[in-house]
């Protein structure tokens, strides 16, 4: 558990602020008074409870939710299609104990659904309502710019919903498609220029597009343009059995070493939904492990953001990508493969730890003992540098009550002041046995950004130090390293359930609707990069464009999981 | 300005002290661990044909065919289009497919990384590792027990 | 002294033309052999400035890199992997040089052999030990100072021409940052000819050769980088921003603006800018050697085996300053160079002129 002990008066103050907070959880009855004759009726999920309001009363709700209740999280937007109507879920958190959840369902008739959008409410809206109407299909009023987001504009239908006929060709023709090579010349008389930053650029880290428009050297106008790496995840693992065929994927979702904390999330959301007790010697086996991985994504992530700032293959990245090396050896020694792990299983992890163990503890030991200089190294080459300094302190400033908004998570919400990190507020695994701190840094900076992940490091390095003396310590006929899962998983019809983890870069949750099948209905995944990229306007605009680069390096965006 | 002088000393006792991190492959082997899951091995010998690895693969790499009476006759698995999950060798209940360590595995076109029961067999053991064994010590694959010797069914 | 006399001798020599006629026996006043000669010596040193930019350019940058990045780097071809010298060459100049619709030509083409040939001009004046100076004009220093700021000239017209918004504002951040570190350069120049009093390149060389102070036998010499560390420094700097290295390698940033100036460039004329590139490093290490190093100085070795080591230890550093320090914003880089190197520079100038003024008066 984290040693920052929840202050006791702020704590009694929100109690009494915030409509339906009582010391034992969430009263619902309370805030279904508070919602009132809004209310059609109430759900149960497994996480929480589901208010079904009328869908021109949403924005209205919402607002009330936020302001009197102090749901100011909005952490995802999951839509579906039913047999007799379509349904918009916004899951709603809070930032200071994101254990009070509630879904706000909102159901909208088959021949004419839309509904208001919460975009006013929650900036983070906009994005997530845009992907609901591109794959499901749903509209929303109100809503500043309703465009496709992951598919092509030229797209037709929308194929999540239910009528959606997958054999149809999406043959456009060229007609219709802009032709690149018109001269294009949009307000003659402006003296700002329209700037192609993407798909194919140096820092973009993948494809991404970011239609920007430069007033001199200076960004006046930027937007992400997504969906380049848009490989249906969602739909793959809606047609995988949960037992076996789904966890293959999530190490697809954050491929940047991320593999096992993404895993965790989908373990998490499905051992749930299908009541999984998961032994306690696997999920300290699973902490430690996922923690190994933290350090490699967030190695990767100086690395990268340094190469931004720092220009050229340098000096810098090639140390980083040394230290990820050295935890993907262990990682491989424990998992079998680099990346794609494929580690975990459905109550448990697919193995114990390598025979003979004590080498395996000597390799992780030896790594660890190496750390401290190793981060040091990295403090010397980065964060102590006057130009660095000169170039991270006070750019892309991304103000505390904006991240919020826009439902920032991880290291960009840490680096923001936010004190948010699930691994404590929402235990799980064996983070709440273990002694160490969440991250924080104050300066909304990209430099603070930079500090948190450095320091961050640290953090994972003392957990995976403790769970390390656990594992060593353990009596050997003890060593459960899965539950009695059956074969085929069938959960209750109708179970809805929503669970997030703290991964790499933030919240990652995880949506799952059964049916009684042995696949889920409906699975969704609430990506942190996806909602992270949405700030990026908020630091850049204004900013010079090595500032706009830069900002977007210390987001530490991964496009296979902001596109899915 | 110290900062920057810092930096400078760091990046050059790097190049003066001469370490390389990286290694001079093929002559150098990198160190592949045991439980790494590369190319499949397949016995024919072993299996019964119960489909549960065709079933359980998450992206329909292998392929199965057998007569009306459940023999088998083909075994074909397509490695260019498998994601290594090593599912199928979890759920074989006689370990007639495994993953090796073997990672270098090349081919001119596309076609050629669709394996018959032929070529999966032949695919050899990396360095002798018995893989089933290093991934779980309580189960054994056949390394060592030759070819064809083993009957299971 | 005594260890740097035999080799000053051969310094203050006449220019190499004058010198090859004197060895063949021809008559050195005649304008007909003079500028045949000096076309033959000129060649020679292009020849060598352009093996120097395909060792060290081709193969001596990625073994540096590979030094500080921990890796091994080329080592396939050839004894140390040298042959990939030739292996790269083949290479590049076999590409398919693509012309973007709409570039504005000539000038599109003008601008690779505009930035190759302006920093090859320089070295015509740069005394190179052992009698290798082309010429020895003297206005040597202003003309290497003009000829090297050509580039700038064709950095613009490559960025403008090319037809791309990236190149573009590559060519224009290349212009301001030219302007904002030229002048420092120059009056740091001019700070070394208060002290040798001619702008004459054998004149500097000259001015350094006196003793500064004798620690026992080993002596000193009065190298600029000695007598004025200040000057030094500040020189080292603006040198880094004319020739675009980090932390000044703003007009190409590969990470912002793709390449800048040189994104659409591609084969033969990317050979050329990158050619180019490089001996304007060189070019800017040759300046520094003869400005504040003692040019082609030094004990025990002949003069010209000085003046290579120095100009590659310039070089050198400019890669070490590669993989350590950060690239700066192209407003924090102006802001630098107008309100600090400036500033500086004419303080150093005042403070030398004083210092001369005194110790003549």
């Amino acid at each position: 558990m984290s040693l920052e002990e929840p202050e006791p008066d702020e704590g009694v103050i929100e109690a009494a602020e915030e409509v339906g907070v009582t010391t034992d959880g969430l009263d619902y009855d309370e805030l279904a008074e508070l919602v009132g004759d809004r209310l059609l009726d109430r759900e149960e999920h497994v996480n929480a409870e589901g208010f079904v309001v009328r869908p021109d009363e949403v924005q209205d709700v919402l607002f009330d939710l936020r302001d009197e209740a102090g749901f100011d999280h909005l952490s995802c937007v999951t839509a579906q299609e039913y047999d007799d109507r379509y349904e918009s879920i916004y899951h709603l958190k809070k930032y200071d104990d994101p254990t009070q959840e509630l879904s706000v369902v909102v159901p909208s008739p088959t021949d004419d659904p839309r509904n208001e959008s919460a975009n006013p409410v929650y900036r983070t809206a906009d994005w997530h309502e845009r992907e609901a109407y591109d794959l499901v299909g749903i509209e929303y009023d109100d809503h500043p710019d309703l465009r496709r987001i992951l598919l092509p504009e030229t797209w037709q239908g929308h194929p999540l919903s239910q009528d959606f006929d997958g054999e149809e060709p999406q043959i456009v023709t060229l007609r219709e498609h802009a032709n690149p090579l018109q001269e294009d010349h949009r307000a003659d008389d402006a003296d700002t220029m329209f700037v192609n930053i993407g798909p194919h650029h140096p820092a973009t880290h993948g494809v991404l597009h970011i239609e920007t428009v430069l007033d001199g050297e200076q960004v006046a106008d930027l937007e992400p343009d997504i969906g380049y790496l848009h490989r249906c995840e969602e739909q793959m693992c809606q047609q995988g059995t949960y037992r076996h065929q789904i966890m293959p994927y999530p190490d697809r979702w954050d491929y940047i070493s991320a593999g096992i904390l993404n895993e965790w999330a989908y373990a998490r959301a499905a051992e749930d939904l299908a009541d999984i007790e998961v032994p306690e010697y696997a999920r300290v086996v699973r902490t430690m492990s996922a923690e190994l991985c933290r350090i490699a994504a967030h190695m990767l992530a100086a690395g990268t953001f340094a190469l931004d700032v720092i220009g050229d293959f340098t000096a810098t990245f090639m140390y980083a990508v040394q230290q990820r090396e050295r935890v993907q050896d262990i990682l491989e020694d424990l998992t079998g493969q680099r990346l794609m792990f494929n580690y975990l299983r459905l109550g448990g992890v697919a193995w114990d730890v390598p025979e003979p163990r004590e080498e395996f503890f000597e390799k992780t030991r030896d790594y660890l003992d190496d750390l401290p200089e190793n981060v040091r190294e990295f403090h010397n080459l980065l964060t102590s540098n006057e130009i660095m300094q000169l170039r991270t302190v006070d750019t892309g400033v991304l103000p505390p009550e904006e991240a919020r908004s826009y439902g920032a998570t991880g290291p960009v919400a840490r680096g923001s002041g936010i004190d948010y990190d699930l691994r404590r507020d929402d235990p799980y695994g064996h983070y709440d046995q273990l002694d160490w701190d969440v991250v924080t840094e104050d300066g909304c900076d990209n430099y603070s950004r930079l500090l948190v992940r450095l320091r961050e490091v640290e953090q994972s390095a003392r957990i995976i130090e403790q769970c390390v003396d656990l594992l060593e310590d353990w009596p050997e006929e003890d060593r459960e390293t899965q539950a009695n899962v059956p074969r085929t998983l069938r959960p209750d019809p109708d179970t809805e359930v929503y669970r997030a983890v703290e991964a790499a870069k933030g919240e990652l949750g995880i949506y799952i609707r059964s049916d009684g099948t042995d696949k889920p209905a409906r699975f969704k995944i609430r990506s942190p990069c996806f909602s992270n990229l949405q700030t990026l306007p908020v630091m850049s605009e204004g900013e010079y464009i090595p500032d706009m680069i830069a900002s977007l390096g210390s987001l530490d965006i991964v496009l296979g999981e902001v596109d899915r | 300005m110290i900062g920057i002088l810092k930096s400078m000393a760091t990046t050059m006792k790097h190049a003066l002290d001469g370490e390389t991190f990286t290694v001079e492959y093929p002559e150098d082997e990198p160190d592949v661990s045991p439980r790494f899951r590369g190319v499949h091995k397949f016995s024919q010998e072993r299996c019964i044909w119960c489909r549960q690895c065709e079933n359980v693969c998450p992206n329909d790499t292998i392929q199965i065919v057998t007569d009306d009476q459940r023999n088998g006759e083909q075994y074909n698995l397509h490695i260019g289009q498998c994601i290594y999950c090593r599912l199928c060798e979890e759920v074989c209940p006689v370990d007639a497919i495994v993953l090796t360590q073997n990672f270098e595995w090349t081919a001119d076109t596309k076609d050629e990384f669709a394996l018959d029961q032929e070529q999966l067999k032949n695919v050899p053991w990396y360095k002798d590792i018995d893989p089933l064994e290093a991934r779980e010590p309580d189960r054994g694959s056949w390394v060592g027990e030759g070819e064809g010797e083993v009957d299971y069914q | 002294m005594s260890a740097v006399a035999p080799v000053a001798a051969p310094l203050q020599s006449a220019p190499l033309p004058g010198t090859i006629a004197e060895l063949l026996g021809l008559d050195p006043d005649a304008p007909a052999v003079l500028f045949v000669l000096a076309f033959l010596a000129a060649g020679a040193v292009i020849s060598v400035l352009m093996g120097m930019t395909a060792v060290l350019g081709i193969w001596g940058k990625r073994k540096i890199t590979a030094a500080f990045t921990d890796r091994i780097a080329v080592n396939r071809h050839g004894p140390y992997g040298l042959l990939i010298i030739p292996a790269d060459a083949v290479r590049l100049l076999s590409k398919e040089l693509i012309v973007p619709a709409q570039v504005d030509r000539p000038a599109w083409d003008l601008a690779p052999l505009v930035i190759a040939s302006s920093a090859l001009l320089g070295f015509a004046v740069i005394p190179m030990g052992n009698g290798v100076q082309i010429a020895d004009p003297e206005t040597g220093l202003a003309f290497v100072f003009a000829t090297a700021s050509i580039a700038s000239l064709g950095l613009v017209m490559a960025g403008y021409a090319s037809n791309n918004k990236f190149s573009f504002l590559g060519g224009l951040r290349a212009v301001a940052q030219n302007l904002a570190y030229e002048i420092p350069l120059v009056l740091t120049g001019a700070s070394v000819v208060i002290f040798t009093g001619t702008l004459q390149m054998s004149g500097v060389v000259e001015a350094q050769q006196a003793a500064l102070v004798s620690l026992g036998p080993v002596d000193i010499p009065s190298w600029f980088a000695f007598v004025n560390p200040f000057a030094f420094v500040l020189f080292m700097v603006a040198n880094l921003a004319e020739v675009g290295r980090n932390p000044f390698d703003i007009p190409e940033a590969p990470t912002e603006i793709v390449a800048g100036y040189q994104t659409e460039y591609s084969s033969v004329y990317f050979v050329l800018i990158y050619l180019g590139e490089f001996i304007h490093i060189f070019l800017g290490g040759a300046i520094v050697a003869t400005l504040f190093l003692g040019g082609p100085s030094g004990p025990v070795l002949p003069g010209i085996v000085w003046f290579f080591a120095k100009m590659i230890a310039v070089y050198l550093f400019t890669q070490w300053a590669r993989s350590a320090v950060p690239r700066l914003r192209i407003d924090q880089l102006i802001q630098i160079g107008w309100k600090g190197m400036l500033v500086l520079s004419f303080a150093n100038l005042v403070l030398t002129a004083v210092i001369v003024g005194v110790i003549q008066a």
